[in-house]
């Protein structure tokens, strides 16, 4: 019975080294663990358009093989835990529990995305329609006072809130409140209608619900469909037809044949995707190529991405 | 006809007696009899017609993927659906390649290597319980095991996801294994080992608390030890009712799905049977995007609780059948 206490004893004393048995070298030749968002996630689709495999933002068969669907914490502890795996978070969950790659050189900080150095990214646009094409005025300078609500602190705060990085700003809502009068009136009888990007709606929804209150409770209405209705519906080819917008949204810079009327088109936010590895890691940058490589499958080991 | 009528008539004349005895009340004692047995036969409506409506709801939605062309996408096919080795990896919207034959499996297979940990840890422990440990300590035992039942199933997906996860990965490592951040078969069955073991423990401790004391007493008198009267006459008798306690686990094992999903891996095809590869459940699949999806990959979620229900009725059917034929001893 003794003895039977003494084996157990040192099993389970082995078990409990295994636990903190991490101070093993990392070795590239191991196989790369590809962690990836699923295909209904914003990320997932910022992150494949932003290394040029656009083909795998829905499509789980471009994938390497052995691939590990995980959310945004998932992937971020599994980068604690697989010295081998390679994931992809936003750049707002990134904490010093893992390693984030330096992007074609460049480190994965908020600083270097507002300085436009951080490659790894797209840019949150918006549009608004031609100054002279608007309804009334009302419906004119609900959508401006929008414009500077979003360019404000206050907007600021919302946008950082829903996980993206606002641009600048300097001004909270209440000093440059006085220069938009109509927000004094009530616009409870007003609708104003949002669309464009679906990857933009969440922070649209948060900036409309903070902003209807502070100017008039106007009605904001919401109908996102994708990035290149935002043009389309606002100056383009159905801007008088039913599905109208008065602001819409784009989730990628306008394209040359999407340039609006002067002051009309501008940036609210840019969404920084960083890719993450083990602490342990060796590898501390990557390019877009090396990643396309990696999550593709052409790379199945870390020392072909390191020779 | 004539004859037909008046045989009617003092039929319906029975008939009118005794409805007129059911609802003359001899004291207030009987009236209250009745109305209590009316509230609960009306609780008994409520609660029966909840499963009805589910079941209506779950299989209404569930079958639109078979019989509707899902807007252009076409028809799901009901073999490949049942029979298929690959979930979904197209692109969603323009594909109707879902196959859930794989997942089946490794459902099936997961909760049973679950109940194979869980079974012999769960027994012995409530043997221990209840016929071993001083009173004092079967109390506390009791009531630690009481409220591990009660803790939620995230509670132990973040355990697992924190702390099983990296075990798994060391000890594969140990075995040369490099695994995928230790998202495996290995760490869904602990954590649902872990889950199940309550559920499993508390039943089988009231069986066995329940077995009759002559029966241990004779045991006892014939010169049994107490280690040879526990195993051989305790948890025999109480089989029956630790079969049940299985019966529950495995119905737990089978339909958790927030902890399996943050240790599982979500693979998308299979079936995967080694240890340290990553896997997916039917209820994993079900859970994985479900918020942020529409049309038929929204839909086909409903078809999968369909195909988990009827995958939780026949193991239940099954184990109950088994517990039929092992039989029962007249226990308290």
């Amino acid at each position: 019975m003794k003895k039977l206490v003494l084996v157990l004893a040192v099993v389970l004393l082995g078990i409990s080294f295994v636990g903190c048995g991490q101070n093993d070298k990392w070795d590239a030749s191991s196989t790369i663990t590809v962690y990836t968002r699923d295909t209904s996630s914003g990320t997932r689709a910022g992150f494949m358009g932003g290394i040029g495999f656009d083909e795998a933002a829905e499509d789980d068969s471009k994938l390497a093989s052995g691939f590990v669907i995980k959310d945004n914490t998932g992937i971020l502890t599994s980068m604690t835990i697989d010295e081998y795996g390679i994931g992809y978070i936003s750049l707002a969950s990134l904490n010093d529990t893992v390693k984030g790659l330096n992007f074609d050189g460049v480190a994965p900080t908020v600083a270097n995305v507002v300085n436009d150095t951080y490659g790894l990214k797209r840019p949150f646009n918006y549009i608004i329609r031609s100054l002279d094409d608007f309804a009334n005025d009302t419906e004119k300078n609900i959508t401006l006072a929008f414009i500077a609500f979003l360019e404000s602190t206050d907007g600021a705060d919302i946008i950082t809130n829903q996980g993206a990085i606002p641009l600048t700003s300097t001004q909270s809502w209440d000093a440059i409140k006085d220069s938009h009068e109509v927000c004094s009136l009530d616009n409870s009888g007003v609708t104003i209608k949002f669309g464009g990007s679906d990857s933009i709606e969440k922070i649209a929804l948060a900036l409309s619900a903070s902003f209807a209150p502070k100017c008039g409770n106007f009605v904001p209405e919401h109908d996102h469909t994708g990035s290149s209705d935002g043009f389309k519906r606002t100056q383009g080819s159905e801007k008088d037809g039913d599905n109208y917008k008065h602001v819409g949204f784009a989730s990628r810079p306008f394209k040359e044949s999407e340039l609006g009327s002067a002051g009309t088109q501008g940036q609210l936010a840019w969404d920084a995707i960083v890719a993450i590895v083990h602490l342990n890691n060796e590898v501390s940058n990557v390019t877009a190529d090396d990643l396309k490589k990696m999550f593709g499958g052409t790379y199945t080991t870390w020392d072909q991405l390191l020779s | 006809m004539c004859i037909w009528g008046y045989k009617n008539m003092s039929k319906t004349k029975t008939l009118l007696t005794n409805l007129k005895n059911r609802f003359t009340f001899n004291s207030k004692k009987e009236l209250v009899d009745f109305f209590v047995r009316i509230f609960f036969f009306l609780a008994t409506i409520i609660s029966a017609s909840f499963i009805i409506i589910i079941i209506f709801f779950i299989a209404r939605e569930g079958i639109k993927p078979f019989v509707t062309d899902n807007n252009g996408i076409g028809r799901v096919d009901v073999i490949r659906f049942l029979m298929g080795d690959t979930w979904l990896q197209g692109t969603v919207f323009q594909s109707n390649l879902y196959g859930v034959g794989f997942i089946i499996i490794n459902t099936v297979y997961i909760a049973l290597l679950s109940l194979s940990i869980s079974m012999p840890i769960g027994v012995l422990t409530a043997l221990f319980i209840a016929k071993i440990a001083p009173k004092r300590l079967s109390e506390i035992l009791r009531t630690t095991v009481e409220l591990l039942a009660a803790i939620p199933s995230i509670i132990y997906g973040l355990f697992g996801s924190g702390i099983i996860l990296q075990l798994v990965y060391n000890f594969a490592k140990l075995f040369g294994i490099q695994s995928s951040g230790g998202n495996s078969v290995m760490a869904t069955v602990l954590v649902l080992s872990l889950m199940i073991l309550p559920t499993i423990t508390a039943l089988s401790e009231v069986a066995i608390r329940s077995v009759r004391k002559d029966i241990i007493h004779g045991s006892l008198a014939l010169g049994a030890t107490k280690t040879q009267t526990n195993f051989k006459v305790v948890l025999t008798s109480a089989k029956s009712g630790i079969f049940t306690a299985a019966i529950l686990g495995t119905g737990r094992a089978l339909g958790e799905a927030t902890a399996v999903y943050l240790v599982a891996g979500n693979a998308r095809s299979g079936p995967s049977l080694g240890f340290f590869q990553t896997t997916s459940t039917l209820t994993s699949t079900m859970l994985q995007g479900l918020k942020e999806t529409i049309g038929i990959d929204y839909d086909i979620r409903f078809s999968v609780g369909i195909v988990l229900m009827i995958i939780i009725l026949l193991t239940n059917a099954t184990l109950n059948f088994i517990k039929r034929r092992v039989g029962n001893v007249d226990v308290k």
